[in-house]
This record gives structure tokens, C-alpha cells and sequence, in this order.
């Protein structure tokens, strides 16, 4: 499905979008607070399957990704939100609850927060660990990870 | 020659109530059934399958960590695992004996760059054998289960000897 | 609170009435007064399948709540890959999904080709294909057997494992291990298939639907097994699609959809086999759906080694690979569902972002609308009929 036939299913819902057609596929990209009004206007139009939410952080702020498909036509549509570092973007596990684990994931390991989940706990990680895939946080390095000699 | 192996220094009928326990130990490693990654489907579940069959050397995994004697730890071990495998080893009963298995294990392996990953069980519990492989065959862990055999043999030994020795 | 009742609101004290010595009128217990009992399995309990931690809320048998509290196998493999060239990236993909290493390699070289625009030669993907069944059967062997003990049958477990090994016998010889095979790698796979590798694969192939069939009378044919499986851990259509459910999972809830149909990828798209559905969609269903993937598989790899065409295994592809910056979903279906590896490359020698969209993590997300409702002694059969692996749920 071309982007644009998607732009216009989420207008017809009151969200305003910029399509576009990449090398993924079909993306949009709209404002994060709206993003749970446009899944709740995609599911209506038949994308019943939801794939995957991850967040990359691009450097200046965290973007999110859902990835959503409507299995019986295989049309694969990626919508994309930029959110800020710390900042928030409605849970939408109303519409797919199968976010509920990725939420909560992306919560912890990008430190943004999902409002309206109800469960917002750490999933992976214990108390106090930063959020491991911000580009700010550093992975050891080879003199920290070197065994000590005798 | 059969009555000094029965009547002899360190034969069958002298043998010491401390050697006595340690051959029935040595005979009998109950291990914990508690795989934590990939080199638990190599060192459990395939050393204890039909090819490789732990049973030969006596060696069977136990549920619970009351009545387990050989921690096996086959795995990464993050942050949020550390305290599991820390409790689990102190509810074990004496004796008890911990193998390391695998590079994750033993420092960390791959991961050891992630920030959340322990390099290497040490730092939690004691270690008496090292395992290396990523992951170790189950040929490795059946080796390792022998030296595991000689080590506590020589800790008797050393211990009757420095005994004999102090009287 | 506990059955025994005391007839004091809390912070009073005792009244005159009770006579010495007594702190309450000591009416026995209560046996309708029940409480919700939390209990906690894992991250150590043999039928956990890993180290998966689950929480349930009792009352009495029943499970009113159930939460998998997943994490204690988390090992970055997301951020580690962003410091991995691409040729190294199979080093810690294989060990995510430790019990299928190759399909999650299998993705990450898709999306990889798709990204830098690279030919793969039709031998390079019949040989992923191949080995990608061989290893879906290895994988369902795994699942079969402890669910079998789960379910507490111990024998199959035995056999099943030794088919296994016949399999890992192969895998090794083609690629050189057992589990972490590290073996399909953007533009091909490492090396050929070694000379002499028909033999074993043949010998498997010729006895493996009659040993699995024999398995078949041990765990479908017995009336136990049956009992525990049928009728538990039921997955509504519905429920597997809310839930982002896929593979036999979702199949066996009678949704008929698997990519190696839905969108062919290396072989599949010349290979002649069934997709097995479900009608129920319990336990016993997934049961089934896995059994006859594996049929199928031995049907699709005795296709790929009769049909194995000439040619190279690999094609020239840079040492220092550097795809342009871009952004590409390639998914292949795993023993457990869609496994999906999203890339992000800003034009660098590794990854800017790499996402491995797991199955069997949002297959577990399914585990508090199974397990609630249900009985505490069905719990550990519908978990275990779900296949997770833990490591590529945790990542």
C-alpha cells in the first residue's frame, strides 16, 4: 500500500501525517501525541496485526517505530514519532495490546515514558540501570572488560 | 596380591571414613537443573541425552537446590540474575561445588561490553572448575566433571596427609 | 487475611469478656474464608523452559492473574550489535535465539542484502533454506521432548534428543558447530557444502518421519498426555492477533499465515510443502501444528537436496561492508514465528540501530489472557506449549 493511501486513512480520522515511500516501506510520520488516535484509525482499516514498537535514539531525540500489517492484504505500514529524551507518548495498547511488553521495554532502555500503560514497570532491567541504548550511554571498553593479570 | 588390596595400607578394609565419603561423592554429582542460556541446552539437556548420557558416571539433575551438591551455571549472568544465582547457591547443603560453564560464565564471554552483564560468576560465587567454549560440547562438561572427580580425591588427600603430618 | 478469625478490630484491645490467657474466642477455622495467594515460579524451575520468571495470583487451584517477569537473560544483544561490523554480527545473533541460530542469521543477511543491494547466488539460498529446516527441526525436537516431560512423560525426551543429534551431526559438518554456527553471512554463506554431506542427511531423512511417528504413539496416542494437553490453554483467533502471536502459535489458533508462503524468501518460493493449521487452538492443537512442520520439513529438505543447483555459495562482498544509510525490515519465519531483524544504517562499517523483533517475546505477551481462568497444574503446559526461548525473548 502506497504511504499516501495511508496518509489519507489517518486524515480521515483528524490526523495529519507526512507519508513517504522508502526502502522499508510504507512510513509516516506524525506528531507522537496523536499516534494512539491513528493506530486506533489503522486497526479500524483492517491492519489487525501489530509486529513491533522500538525506539532509536537518532542523536537529538528517541524515535519511535510501530510496525503494524493487515495480515490478509500483507500491507506492511511503519509509523514513526519523534519524541524527545525523557518526553512521553500516549500507551496505545488499547488498540494492539501486544505493545504492552514493548512499551514497557522501550520505557526502561530509552528512558521515555508510555502515559495510560497499565503496568509501567521495568521489564528487563533492574532498578538504577541507565537506559542501555541511548547512544549516551557507552559500552565497556576493552581495558574495563580485560581479566586482571596474576 | 588380592588379600593386600583387601588388607593393605589404603585398601578396602582400612579405607577412611572421610575417603569412604568422598568416593561416594565423587560417584554421585547431583546437579542443579538450572540452565541459563544457550549452554544449557549443550551441557543439560544434550550432555544428559542419549548420546552423551551423564547417568554413566552417576552424575543426574536434581529440581530443588536442597538436594543438589554441583552448581552448574550455563549461562550470562546479568544484573538482575546475580542475587538468583547467589541464593541459589546458598541454599544448596555442604558440600557443594560450582562449575562454570562457557566464556559468559567464565568473564562475561560476548557480552562482557554490555554494562548490565557480570564478568564472570567469580564475583558472585565460589568457582572450582572453568569450563571454556561458547558453547562448551557436552564431551567438555563431561571432562569437566572428572577433573571436578580428581579435585575433590586430592582435597582428601591433602587434608589425611597434612593431618598425618601434624600428629 | 488468614483463616483464623479474631473478633478484634485492630489496634483494641482484649475485651473483659474472653476469659484469662485467651487472646480470642477460639471459633476454628474458617474454611470459606480463602486469600489470593501470589506465588512465584522461576527463574529456576526445571519446566520454565529458561529462565523466565512468572508471577500468578491464586485463589485456591485457580489463577486469577499471571505476569512473566522476563530480563534475567538480558544481554544487550541490540546495543552490542551497534558496535559490530557486519560480518561479525552472527557471533551474537546466533546466541539470541540459541536453539535456531540460523534463521535469525538467515534475517539479519536478508536485511543486510537488501540494504547494500547485494546478489545472492540460487545455491547460497538453497543451502540457507536447508540448513534453516534442518535447524527448525532440531528446534522443534527441543520443544517436543521437554514438553513431553512437562507433561510428564520422560521416554520421548530420550528418542527425541537422539534424532537431534543426528541433525547437529550434519549442521556441524556444514558448518562447523553445533549450536552457534555463525555460518550464513550477508551475500551467501561461508563456505560450501562439504563432500560426503548426502550420506548423514539421507540416513536422517530416511528414518526420521518413522522415529517421529513412533514419538507420535508415545505423546499424542497416550491418553495422559492427551488429557493434560486437550482443551488447555485455549488461544482464541482473536487473542493470537491482539497479541502479535505468530508462527504455530497463531497457526494452531486456525490464522493461516506463515511467510515462507505469505512472502517467500531464499528457496521457499520453489519448494512444494503444507502449512499445518489448527482448529481449536489449545495445547494439544500446537501440539499437532508442530509435529506435522516437522513432516514438512523433512519433506522441503529431501526437495532442497535432490533439487540443489550448481554454482557458487557466495558472492563477492566487501570485507569492511558499509550498506548506505537507509532502512530495511527483512523477517524469515522461525520454529517460534516472524523473526524480523530492522536495520538502520547511517552509511558507517556497523549498524546504527538493530532491532531483532522477537516471536516468541510477544508470544509470551499472550501469558496473562492464557493463563488467567485456568488451573495451577495447566499453567506450566500452556506456557510450555507456547515455545519461548528465553534468550531471544530477553535479548
Amino acid at each position: 500500500m502506497p504511504a499516501q493511501r495511508v496518509a489519507d486513512i489517518l486524515a480521515a480520522a483528524g490526523v495529519p501525517s507526512a507519508p513517504s515511500d522508502e526502502l522499508l516501506g510504507a512510513v509516516v510520520r506524525l506528531e507522537a501525541s496523536r499516534v494512539a488516535d491513528a493506530l486506533a484509525a489503522l486497526l479500524a482499516e483492517g491492519f489487525d496485526f501489530f509486529l513491533d514498537l522500538f525506539g532509536t535514539d537518532t542523536g537529538e531525540a528517541i524515535e519511535l517505530t510501530y510496525h503494524v500489517r493487515a495480515l490478509a492484504a500483507l500491507d506492511d505500514v511503519f509509523l514513526k514519532v519523534v519524541v524527545p529524551y525523557d518526553g512521553e507518548a500516549p500507551s496505545v495498547w488499547r488498540s494492539y495490546p501486544a505493545v504492552l511488553h514493548a512499551e514497557r521495554e522501550a520505557a526502561e532502555l530509552l528512558g521515555v515514558s508510555f502515559p495510560g500503560h497499565p503496568n509501567p514497570k521495568r521489564l528487563l532491567t533492574t532498578e538504577g540501570c541507565d537506559p542501555f541504548l541511548r547512544k549516551s550511554v557507552a559500552v565497556r571498553s576493552a581495558e574495563e572488560v580485560r581479566l586482571p593479570r596474576e | 596380591m588380592a588379600l593386600d588390596r583387601l588388607a593393605g595400607e589404603n585398601s578396602m578394609l582400612f579405607i577412611r571414613s572421610e575417603q569412604l565419603f568422598d568416593l561416594a561423592r565423587r560417584h554421585s554429582f547431583f546437579y542443579l537443573s538450572y540452565g541459563i542460556a544457550c549452554c544449557a541446552i549443550e551441557g543439560l539437556m544434550s550432555a544428559g541425552g542419549p548420546r552423551f548420557d551423564y547417568d554413566r558416571f552417576g552424575i543426574f539433575h536434581r529440581g530443588s537446590p536442597r538436594q543438589a551438591d554441583v552448581l552448574m551455571i550455563a549461562g550470562t549472568v546479568n544484573r538482575k540474575m546475580a542475587p538468583v544465582v547467589r541464593r541459589l547457591y546458598d541454599q544448596m547443603a555442604e558440600p557443594k561445588w560450582v562449575i562454570a560453564m562457557g566464556a559468559c560464565a567464565c568473564t562475561g564471554g560476548p557480552f562482557r561490553e554490555y554494562p548490565n552483564v557480570v564478568l564472570g560468576v567469580d564475583k558472585i560465587v565460589p568457582v572450582d572448575i572453568w569450563v571454556p567454549g561458547c558453547p562448551p560440547r557436552p564431551e567438555s562438561m563431561q571432562y569437566a566433571f572428572m577433573q571436578l572427580q580428581k579435585k575433590i580425591a586430592s582435597r582428601t588427600q591433602e587434608r589425611l596427609d597434612a593431618r598425618a603430618a601434624s600428629r | 487475611m488468614t483463616g483464623v478469625q479474631s473478633i478484634l478490630p485492630e489496634g483494641t484491645q482484649p475485651t473483659p469478656m474472653l476469659p484469662k490467657g485467651l487472646k480470642r474466642v477460639p471459633s476454628g477455622v474458617d474454611q470459606l474464608a480463602t486469600e489470593h495467594l501470589i506465588l512465584n515460579v522461576g527463574p529456576q524451575h526445571p519446566s520454565t523452559h529458561g529462565v523466565l520468571h512468572m508471577l500468578v495470583e491464586l485463589d485456591g487451584e485457580e489463577v486469577i492473574a499471571a505476569e512473566a517477569d522476563i530480563g534475567f537473560l538480558h544481554r544487550g544483544i541490540e546495543k552490542l550489535a551497534e558496535s559490530r561490523r557486519y560480518h561479525q554480527m552472527g557471533t551474537i545473533l546466533d546466541r539470541a535465539d540459541y536453539v535456531s541460530g540460523f534463521h535469525t542469521e538467515t534475517a539479519f543477511a536478508l536485511a543486510t542484502e537488501k540494504l547494500a543491494e547485494i546478489e545472492v547466488p540460487r545455491k547460497a539460498s538453497w543451502i540457507r533454506s536447508l540448513v534453516m529446516e534442518l535447524n527448525r527441526c532440531a528446534s522443534h525436537y527441543v520443544w517436543l521432548g521437554p514438553v513431553g516431560m512437562d507433561a510428564g512423560a520422560m521416554a520421548p525426551f530420550l528418542y527425541l534428543m537422539r534424532e537431534r543429534e543426528m541433525i547437529l551431526d550434519v549442521l556441524e559438518a556444514i558448518s562447523g558447530s553445533r549450536m552457534m554456527f555463525n555460518y550464513v553471512r550477508p551475500g551467501g554463506v561461508v563456505r560450501d557444502l562439504p563432500a560426503g554431506i548426502d550420506a548423514p542427511l539421507r540416513a536422517w531423512l530416511a528414518i526420521a518421519d518413522k522415529y517421529l511417528g513412533e514419538t507420535e504413539d508415545l505423546l499424542g496416542g497416550n491418553e495422559i498426555f492427551r488429557a493434560r494437553m486437550k482443551g488447555v490453554g485455549v488461544i482464541a483467533p482473536e487473542t493470537a492477533l491482539a497479541f502479535g502471536m505468530s508462527g504455530a502459535c497463531l497457526r494452531s489458533s486456525g490464522i493461516d499465515f506463515d511467510l515462507r508462503k505469505a512472502r517467500p524468501y531464499c528457496a521457499y518460493g520453489e519448494i512444494d510443502f503444507d502449512v499445518p493449521l489448527g482448529t481449536v487452538g489449545d495445547a494439544f492443537d500446537r501440539y499437532k501444528v508442530r509435529v506435522e512442520e516437522i513432516h514438512q520439513s523433512v519433506r522441503i529438505v529431501r526437495q532442497l537436496l535432490d533439487g540443489m543447483p550448481e554454482g557458487e555459495h557466495t558472492s563477492k562482498v566487501a570485507k569492511a561492508l558499509r550498506p548506505p544509510a537507509g532502512e530495511v525490515y527483512a523477517a524469515v519465519e522461525s520454529p517460534r514465528g516472524e523473526l524480523g531483524i530492522h536495520l538502520i544504517s547511517d552509511g558507517g562499517p556497523t549498524p546504527y540501530r538493530l532491532r531483532l523483533r522477537s516471536p516468541a517475546y510477544y508470544n509470551l505477551g499472550v501469558a496473562d489472557e492464557l493463563l488467567a481462568g485456568g488451573l495451577i497444574a495447566d499453567m506450566i503446559v500452556s506456557l510450555g506449549s507456547l515455545d519461548i526461548v528465553l534468550g531471544e525473548i530477553d535479548r
